[in-house]
């Protein structure tokens, strides 16, 4: 067996994610990897820690340093409520680490701040958004202290993806300005600005562009979270917002926002103005609604995985609302079932591989990208870091961490 | 059979591109002599600009389209425009100037008119919308389509247009009124019981092959005078498709041996209140 680099990934022991890594790498006969808990770090066990728990470097006699060095790899935070309530309380203001050096818009506040202590004391309600804001505010500060523990433990080791790269792809703000800049294709921002204001300053601007159907986002959000498919009729000021956030309201306290697995379709100006406020007050980005293409009524985008700068295994979502994540009940399809020509295929692949390539830190990235109806052109939506959970989908014969760790080893990363 | 669909998507309009101009130059491509099917789509930002300027180009080069037999005026999904904001206009000056057509398919209800709906041999008439007002109702009723095999009408919601009630659509199944008429759609209505209740024992039954009450709310009520009726037994399709019937209303309806579409069972509280994880994929 040819001698790799230890791989170390930090996320939830046992979930689909760490799970599939680990049944990749005995398939290609490589040495489990070292899974660091989340809940561990977020303990405030330090890296070193939890690796010596692991029986690391000593029971794999690895060395820390040198060409044999480990691999870090980050994986998602996503699905357990435990670290979600521990990264909302390490987004605090009273937190001890208030190192908000990687987040993109550290220095914007976080609307009606939770104390570490109030946020300790979130309880799990499914669905509920508790704090986005603060929730990103406190992943930050983790991804910050973990660059800087491995700098310090582990100075030869590499980063599959970097922190800071992770940081900007969770913020949608940082991630279309770093796509833009890199020339690569996005759906046109409603503002230049970087911070969307509130809904009468949305409205205002989408008059004045003459931009009447937009997406409006919540910055860190992901799977859907937090997203608004909006439009305005310039003839008769009608409006409408189609969303996955559903609204709890209470006469004597602030209303509850949730992720809805049915789409919601607001009409009304006071409901709509309250959740594209609420949006604004956790940081939300806008931008042009490109209409998606879709036979037969339907809207489609594609997932399109890129490991190191090739793309690789994608899948199509087709759903009949402008939201098309797959646990929305989309269908997916796979690109030539879904009618895509070659020609188009190539374009989605290649401006996958360009937005990628915007985050020169990062090896895998999961890219949504949509496909104008008219024009045919491809723009990048979304690059999403933990993008490569993808289930029953092969390239040249390989799951997605299987071809990752293959890829990994051929070009010396592991 | 040839078809062809024009549409000018929003950036195109930003652009500068007019529909009467993509009209123009499909009347000047050796295609047009022998197009039979034309489908307009999005003309430019629906929502803000009526389809005035697509009855105009279409009447002005309609020499150049012979052959034509199938017009479609505004297919175009909700990632373009929503349907109840679909801004329509007074189609009626295309009749005339197509009197070989066939088949007119119209998509949204907003500012539609069919002021002279008149035509010897038009056989289709489809009106697609959220929300159709009384307005074109009572022109539908005031028509003369001798020739109309099949009507089709998406009634929709008050909140998008319907502002009419059965009267105003009981002069449409008048018998005489289309005596050549074979399918009948009046569907996606909130008031789908008591369409059904009105048609169910119509004399126009006696000349339909199919009738069509499907994507509305229709309900047990309204199905519990359909399966009544004597009248029904003699349609080759009856489409309920998309209902609130009961199980048990299902069940009556299987062992009928009636030729009927009850797929697509809606219940009103249809997992309203699943909800998900902020990150799971």
């Amino acid at each position: 067996m040819k001698k790799t680099r230890p791989l170390i990934v930090i996320g939830i022991p046992g979930d689909k994610r760490t799970g599939g890594i680990q049944q990749a790498g005995s398939r290609l006969g490589l040495p489990p990897a070292i899974i660091i808990p989340y809940t561990g770090l977020l303990a405030g066990r330090t890296l070193a820690e939890l690796l010596e728990a692991e029986g690391f470097p000593q029971r794999t006699a690895a060395s820390l340093a040198g060409p044999s060095a480990p691999l870090l790899r980050l994986d998602s935070p996503g699905g357990s409520f435990e670290v979600e309530r521990a990264l909302i309380t390490l987004g605090a203001p009273d937190a001890g680490d208030c190192r908000d050096v990687l987040h993109p818009f550290g220095q914007r506040p976080d609307p009606f701040p939770l104390s570490s202590r109030t946020a300790g004391k979130l309880r799990d309600v499914p669905g509920v958004l508790h704090h986005p804001s603060q929730w990103f505010r406190g992943y930050c500060r983790l991804l910050a202290r973990l660059r800087e523990e491995a700098a310090l433990l582990l100075p030869d080791s590499k980063w599959l993806n970097d922190p800071q790269d992770i940081a900007d792809m969770t913020d949608k703000r940082r991630t279309q300005q770093l796509l833009a800049s890199a020339d690569v294709r996005i759906p046109r921002p409603l503002s230049a600005e970087q911070t969307l204001e509130d809904y009468s300053s949305i409205r205002e601007q989408m008059i004045r562009q003459r931009m009447h159907r937009i997406f409006i986002k919540l910055a860190c959000g992901s799977a859907a979270s937090g997203v608004i498919a909006y439009q305005v009729n310039p003839s008769t000021g009608a409006e409408i917002a189609v969303t996955t956030v559903g609204v709890e309201n209470y006469i004597t306290r602030p209303p509850i926002y949730y992720n809805s697995g049915k789409l919601r379709r607001y009409t009304d100006s006071r409901t709509i103005a309250g959740l594209i406020n609420w949006l604004c007050g956790h940081g939300a980005y806008a931008e042009q609604w490109i209409p998606k293409s879709g036979a037969g009524g339907t809207s489609l985008d594609i997932r399109q995985l890129v490991v190191l700068g090739k793309a690789c295994h994608s899948i199509v979502r087709v759903s009949t609302t402008p939201i098309t994540n797959l646990h929305l009940r989309s269908r997916r399809m796979s690109p030539a079932d879904a009618g895509l020509s070659g020609e188009t295929q190539e374009q989605v692949r290649n401006t996958a591989v360009q937005a990628l390539a915007a985050f020169p830190g990062s090896s895998v990235a999961g890219i949504d990208v949509l496909v104008s109806a008219g024009s045919q052109l491809t723009y990048a939506a979304d690059v999403n870091p933990f993008g490569d959970l993808l289930y029953n989908v092969e390239y040249q014969g390989f799951g997605t961490y299987e071809w990752e760790l293959k890829q990994l080893i051929k070009e010396g990363h592991l | 059979m040839s078809e062809v669909k024009l549409a000018i998507g929003y950036d195109e309009f930003e652009d500068g591109q007019r529909i009467e101009t993509a009209v123009e130059s499909l009347s000047a491509s050796p295609e047009a002599a022998s197009l039979s099917s034309l489908i307009i789509g999005d003309w430019g930002q629906a929502y803000e600009n009526s389809s005035e300027d697509v009855v105009e180009a279409l009447v002005k080069h309609s020499a150049s389209f012979p052959a034509l037999r199938k017009l479609f005026i505004g297919e175009m999904g909700y990632e373009e425009c929503e349907i109840s904001w679909i801004t329509q206009s007074d189609l009626s000056p295309l009749l005339p100037a197509f009197p070989e057509l066939q088949s007119l398919t119209i998509q949204g209800g907003n500012g539609l008119s069919l002021s002279k709906l008149e035509h010897d041999k038009l056989e289709e008439l489809i009106i697609i919308t959220g929300g159709l007002g009384k307005g074109v109702l009572a022109q539908i009723a005031a028509s003369e389509l001798p020739n109309l095999r099949k009507l089709e009408l998406y009634l929709g919601v008050d909140d998008y247009g319907f502002d009419g009630s059965l009267a105003d659509l009981l002069p449409l199944i008048e018998p005489g009124k289309f005596p050549k008429l074979t399918y009948l759609g009046l569907k996606n209505s909130e008031i789908q019981d008591e369409i059904a209740i009105a048609v169910a024992d119509a004399p126009i039954l006696d000349q339909l092959d199919t009738l069509d009450l499907s994507l509305g709310t229709l309900s047990d009520k309204g199905a519990e005078v359909l399966l009544a009726s004597g009248r029904i037994k003699g349609l080759k399709a009856l489409n309920l498709s998309h209902h609130y019937m009961s199980e048990e209303m299902l069940a009556r309806w299987q062992s009928s041996g009636l030729p009927a579409d009850i797929s697509d069972r809606q219940t009103s509280d249809d997992d309203e209140d699943w909800r998900y994880p902020s990150i799971t994929e």
